[in-house]
């Protein structure tokens, strides 16, 4: 990761043409090469940002910045304040919440509650947008990628959806099917998913966990 | 877009449409607001969640037409805040203004062009008198689960057979059951699963209702009540064979006053703290009630009451019990029960079309 304060001018030329006036400005390098221009405020979102895979031209007073869209992304250093650089190593990803990495791994244990026949291949199935919850076969030993959620949403299911596309990229895998998995799944989401031809499985939590309530339950 | 409406009618209806608007999926920031639609001197409120969509409507002063979604909350919250008398709401691209007396208030409307399109319904409705409605949905829909962790439990099941139509709702703790009298409200055969939170929606404004028109379509229902339309999205899923948890008959059956079953049950429950149950004691001609909270303290109380069967000692949780008791029609409560691990059902005396049916809890 590389930071550069600096004060600077910078102008976006692609769809649109975007100029930001001369001021102070955070320029992040990352390591994968996506490159966001912060000013001092505003939470998380950058003033103009280019994503990776670009180029970066470094010119000593001014960085050019394309992407493979011929879009291009100029800096202009009037002034460096600061330039350091940093290597952060592997990124541990973002922890789920307790109860879905919990789901997870008690599905991992029984995958067979998801679907008859499923067997494990591996948690956490890394592909290079992030990791597929659970890979497994299914029972005719075809690939079955698996997202699970506490709650099922709509975002969940385009998450699925992006890993498929990845891994259709690896033949190794053969034909890969999706399951979209969650405590409860929202009929937006069903919808959505079944469209696209996932499956849809919703589970018990408490029943995965083994849980006998101490209350007597009508069924 | 102008309109001119009284502030108790115009913040009437804006809170009745945005209801609807809780925008609980956060799928779009539009749905954070209530539609607004103007046309032939009528206004129409309109708030969804795409799961369940409340519009009203509300003849007002105008000569304009047009449309606009602005935010729910605050709009109503404003309206609400005005001085009594008339309100004008004046509506363009860029923004409300809204004006009561000295007071006037600006605020930036939600993209139009961004909320979703709501279809008409699709199915001839039918009509059903809004008491008897009201008064199966007050017994019935309590009974439903609030846990989305079992979706088909957050329903309430409405079910045409030969003999007529059954309200039925349960939380796998209880199961609340009323029979309607056949009208022209279902064939024979036909079941649909309604969230419990549209009916409260619907059991809310039936108070005042002479009747109702449903629309029951494939994939969502449509209940009509004066000028305000409740469409909800129909639950798909099995519903759990309920008829067979209840028993045949019971060799155990007391009969008490239902008002003084409600009043020892509130004083009791201040005893049953957590989730301590309340206890029963069923004995010749008296019913006790006990609680004890280890550490707190305890209380019991004794009711006159008319029993048949073995002396025995049942456990509740209290909140369902009282829920029960509340629920049932006429001045007695009949309490049958089997044994201290089996369901118990709770019936008005002489009121056969509802029972409600609950689990026990296991006590030492």
């Amino acid at each position: 990761m590389r930071l550069v304060i600096a004060r600077c001018s910078v102008d976006y030329a692609g769809r649109l043409s975007a100029h930001l006036p001369e001021a102070v400005r955070l320029i992040m390098v990352k390591a994968d090469g996506c490159v966001a221009i912060h000013a001092d405020g505003g939470a998380y979102k950058p003033l103009n940002w280019m994503n990776a895979p670009n180029t970066l031209a470094d010119n000593g007073d001014h960085w050019v910045v394309t992407n493979p869209k011929d879009e291009t992304l100029t800096i202009r250093l009037h002034e460096v304040l600061s330039d350091t650089e940093q290597e952060f190593g592997d990124d541990p990803g973002l922890s789920k919440d307790g109860v879905e990495a919990h789901l997870q791994e008690l599905l991992a244990a029984a995958p067979e509650v998801m679907e008859d026949g499923l067997r494990l291949v591996r948690r956490e199935y890394p592909t290079a947008i992030g990791p597929v919850d659970l890979l497994c076969r299914d029972s005719a030993d075809q690939v079955v990628a698996i997202e699970v959620k506490r709650r099922g949403e709509i975002d969940g299911v385009e998450q699925l959806t992006r890993y498929i596309e990845r891994l259709h990229h690896d033949s190794s895998l053969g034909e890969v099917r999706g399951m979209f998995v969650a405590q409860v799944i929202k009929p937006q989401a069903r919808v959505l998913a079944e469209s696209r031809g996932f499956v849809c499985v919703e589970v018990d939590y408490d029943a995965l966990r083994g849980l006998a309530p101490d209350e007597l339950r009508l069924f | 877009m102008k309109f001119r409406c009284e502030r108790e009618i115009l913040a009437d209806v804006l809170a009745t449409a945005s209801r609807g608007a809780t925008n609980s999926g956060g799928t779009s920031p539009v749905l954070s607001g209530v539609r607004l639609d103007v046309a032939d001197g009528v206004l129409t409120v309109t708030g969804t969640d795409l799961e369940l969509t409340i519009r009203a409507s509300v003849p007002v002063g105008s000569d304009s037409t047009g449309s606009a979604v602005v935010p729910a909350r605050l709009t109503a919250d404003i309206v609400k805040s005005l001085p009594a008398g008339s309100v004008e709401v004046e509506l363009t691209d860029e923004q409300m203004m809204i004006r009561a007396q000295r007071s006037e208030f600006s605020v930036r409307p939600l993209a139009l062009a961004d909320y979703p399109t709501l279809g008409e319904p699709s199915t001839e409705p039918f009509t059903v008198p809004a008491a008897d409605m009201a008064d199966a949905l007050r017994q019935v829909v309590r009974a439903a689960s609030p846990d989305e962790g079992r979706v088909v439990l957050t329903g309430v099941l409405i079910a045409a057979d030969d003999d007529g139509v059954k309200l039925a709702a349960t939380d796998s703790y209880r199961l609340a059951v009323r029979d309607l009298p056949q009208g022209s409200l279902m064939r024979s055969g036909d079941q649909v699963l309604v969230p419990a939170r549209a009916l409260n929606e619907v059991q809310r404004l039936l108070g005042s209702a002479e009747e109702m028109r449903v629309h029951l379509g494939e994939l969502d229902a449509v209940f009509e009540i004066g000028d305000v339309r409740i469409t909800t999205r129909l639950i798909k899923g099995d519903y759990p064979n309920y008829r067979n948890l209840i028993p045949a008959s019971y060799p155990n059956t007391v009969t008490v006053g239902r008002d003084a079953l409600l009043e020892a049950l509130r004083r009791v429950r201040i005893l049953a703290q957590g989730t301590t149950p309340v206890r029963l004691l069923l004995g010749a001609d008296q019913l006790q009630l006990s609680a004890i909270t280890t550490d707190v303290g305890e209380a019991s109380e004794h009711l006159d009451a008319s029993y048949s069967g073995d002396e025995m000692t049942v456990a509740f949780n209290p909140e369902y019990l009282a829920a029960g008791v509340d629920a049932v029609a006429g001045d007695e409560v009949v309490i049958a029960v089997i044994d201290p691990m089996k369901p118990a059902v709770l019936r008005g005396a002489g009121h056969d079309e509802y029972l409600y049916l609950l689990m026990p809890v296991r006590v030492p």
